[in-house]
């Protein structure tokens, strides 16, 4: 299987071949790798260099390459042609998410309302810190998902806004 | 953790409190006795005073040892531990107030000769009476709570047009924090280092200064990186913190272990900022510099020994570097994070000290504060201490959550800190770096085979694996039989 690989800035090419064999753009590479720890960590040794990759989080994916951290991406390429095929996002719509975990402590909006651009929507209070999230343009809110007081996770959905004109 | 350490090695032994949350924690495992207090939340679990007391006494403990968060600086419960009949490890009640209150503290520092950054001399009433004084102070000024410490509350306002968000947030946060708004505004001294000296004082009237740790390199407010020397601190300054400190302590009657914090400006003149009136997160520097068991020292203060050693007794040998290790992403702007720490490897070799409470398997959640391991390194001097410190993060692996190490890796090679050019403002025109980092070819190679063989196995795993998983069927025909 043909993979489409980022390392930080570097684009490679990378060919799993049937026989475990490793070719990058084209070029058959004389690796030889080693699982330490399971889907967690590897040892490659590339001619006489010797390497130690741990994969820190998978997503986004997050590389340690002995010592330095660097995001990387692998996607085989069919997957890759057709996420190309398909469209944009819609629009003028936000979906407002929570950028970290925390506790929602007020919730300065309701369902329905117009709010200009960095119109403060709600306080979330995480890690004994107040953070105020704005709204990223004037817009109507068509959802809100959430409730002051409720507990959230890195990433959730809090509300949904449609940019107003 | 750390007061358990101690207590092993003095033959006392310990009683851990812990949250739900923390069933599982190490400081739990380590301890002779644990005993639960409530759940996850500290105002239900680690703030409640009565709770806590009432476990001491329920465990026949002869001394209660605050730590360095929660109510380590509450003066409430230490009157309430010294009306038990136990013994406190820290400053007495009254003494907390007297520095805890920061516009008093303010007032005793001026009041013994100590120079401090102009501000307002009480607590604010309300926000106008906040623009007001503003207005008379000149922006840019700090906002801070009046009961506060470690950052929580602390704004820095530009301009008037920033004062009244800044002021909703402060108040709302230290009210959170401290279960009081009161706020009060200091002039922002720009391109300060935060110079901090411990200090030692016992029953019995005798004070020293063990040396001081540089903790400009910050962001939040929440320190990341100490060392001691301090680059900006020569010989002359050093003896004028240490007595500065020592005065203030003296005029409060301090008695335990404590740190005077000072912002130290350009020309090498300072001013006093506050007195945290406990142990501090970063005292292994202090520890690693004077060879000195702090948490030792506060024990026996606290049984009422006097200081086993006088000012010219305090050496200090070499650096150190402490390196704040948090649950918190460096390329997100620090945002918190939490997750399952899946690989974990401590650095170890020469100098090098870890205080953490790490373990694979731990799940990180944001219940609590985000620091999850202490990399603390001492060498003969400056620049062995900073190439061992580099050394030790880089060889640590924390997988399963971001963590801000790439910040530490990328700082102790950076340099202006590596020649000691640092002040309060580092973080912000430092971090990110621009994007010059560029691994070997060698190197990105061997990384993006990996890329493949992570997210390919991912893939495989996902898909093979059954909904009844063979393990837990034969797991149940196990137990039929």
């Amino acid at each position: 299987m043909i993979y489409e690989v980022t390392v930080g800035d570097d684009r490679l090419r990378v060919d799993v071949a049937a026989d475990g064999r490793f070719l990058i753009d084209d070029v058959v590479i004389a690796a030889e790798v080693a699982e330490i720890v399971r889907g967690r960590q590897w040892s490659v040794r590339l001619g006489q260099h010797s390497h130690e990759v741990t994969v820190l989080t998978h997503d986004p994916l997050r590389l340690l390459v002995d010592g330095d951290e660097v995001e990387a991406s692998a996607v085989d390429e069919r997957a890759a042609a057709a996420a190309r095929g398909a469209g944009a996002a819609r629009g003028g719509r936000h979906e407002v998410r929570a950028p970290m975990p925390g506790l929602l402590k007020t919730v300065h909006v309701a369902e329905g309302d117009l709010v200009e651009r960095d119109a403060p929507l709600m306080t979330l209070e995480a890690m004994k810190m107040e953070n105020e999230l704005l709204a990223p343009a004037r817009a109507r809110v068509v959802r809100l998902a959430v409730g002051a007081g409720m507990k959230v996770e890195g990433g959730a959905m809090l509300a949904v806004l449609e940019e107003a004109d | 953790m750390r007061v358990i350490r101690t207590c092993r090695e003095m033959g006392i032994r310990a009683v851990a409190v812990y949250s739900d949350a923390d069933r599982d924690a190490l400081h739990v495992r380590l301890a002779d006795e644990a005993y639960p207090i409530g759940p996850a939340s500290p105002r239900e679990s680690y703030l409640r005073v009565e709770e806590l007391v009432e476990v001491a006494r329920r465990a026949k403990c002869d001394a209660i040892h605050p730590g360095y968060g929660f109510l380590s600086e509450n003066a409430d419960f230490a009157d309430a531990v010294q009306a038990a009949g136990l013994v406190f490890v820290g400053p007495p009640g009254d003494v907390q107030r007297r520095l805890g209150e920061k516009t008093q503290a303010r007032r005793l520092a001026r009041d013994v000769g100590v120079p401090v950054a102009e501000g307002t001399p009480d607590p604010l009433r309300d926000l106008d009476h906040a623009r007001r004084e503003a207005k008379r102070i000149g922006y840019p000024l700090m906002l801070k709570a009046a009961a506060g410490g470690g950052g929580k509350g602390l704004r820095v306002v530009a301009s008037e047009a920033d004062l009244d968000g800044a002021w909703r947030m402060s108040s709302g946060e230290a009210a959170g924090a401290f279960g009081s708004s009161a706020l009060f505004v200091e002039k922002l001294i720009e391109r300060a280092r935060h110079v901090e000296m411990q200090i030692l004082a016992d029953a019995h009237g005798s004070i020293v200064w063990l040396g001081e740790r540089d903790c400009s390199i910050q962001r939040r407010h929440q320190k990341l990186i100490e060392e001691s020397p301090a680059p900006s601190v020569d010989d002359a300054l050093r003896e004028r913190l240490g007595d500065a400190a020592v005065r203030i302590a003296r005029a409060a009657g301090y008695r335990n272990a404590g740190t005077v914090e000072f912002l130290v400006d350009e020309r090498g003149g300072f001013s006093f900022l506050e007195v945290n009136t406990r142990l501090q997160v970063e005292h292994p520097v202090t520890e690693l510099v004077t060879e000195l068991d702090l948490v030792a020292l506060q024990l026996r203060i606290a049984a009422g020994e006097p200081l086993p050693l006088r000012q010219h007794d305090v050496q200090r040998h070499g650096a150190a570097i402490e390196c704040r290790v948090t649950a918190e992403d460096a390329w997100r702007g620090f945002v918190p994070a939490t997750g399952r720490v899946a690989l974990l490897r401590a650095p170890a070799g020469p100098g090098v000290r870890v205080d953490s409470a790490l373990f694979e398997g731990l799940t990180v959640t944001s219940d609590y504060d985000p620091l999850l391991m202490k990399i603390v390194a001492h060498g003969a001097d400056r620049a062995e201490v900073i190439a061992r410190a580099r050394r030790a993060v880089r060889e640590t692996v924390i997988a399963g959550l971001p963590t801000s190490l790439a910040f530490h890796a990328h700082v102790l090679g950076e340099p202006d800190f590596v020649a000691g050019r640092y002040d309060t403002g580092y973080v912000a025109t430092h971090w990110p770096p621009p994007p010059s980092l560029r691994l070997d070819d060698s190197a990105v190679i061997a990384a993006s085979l990996v890329a493949v063989l992570a997210t390919r196995g991912r893939a495989t795993r996902r898909r093979v694996a059954p909904p009844d998983g063979v393990w837990s069927r034969a797991g149940r025909e196990e137990a039929l039989r």
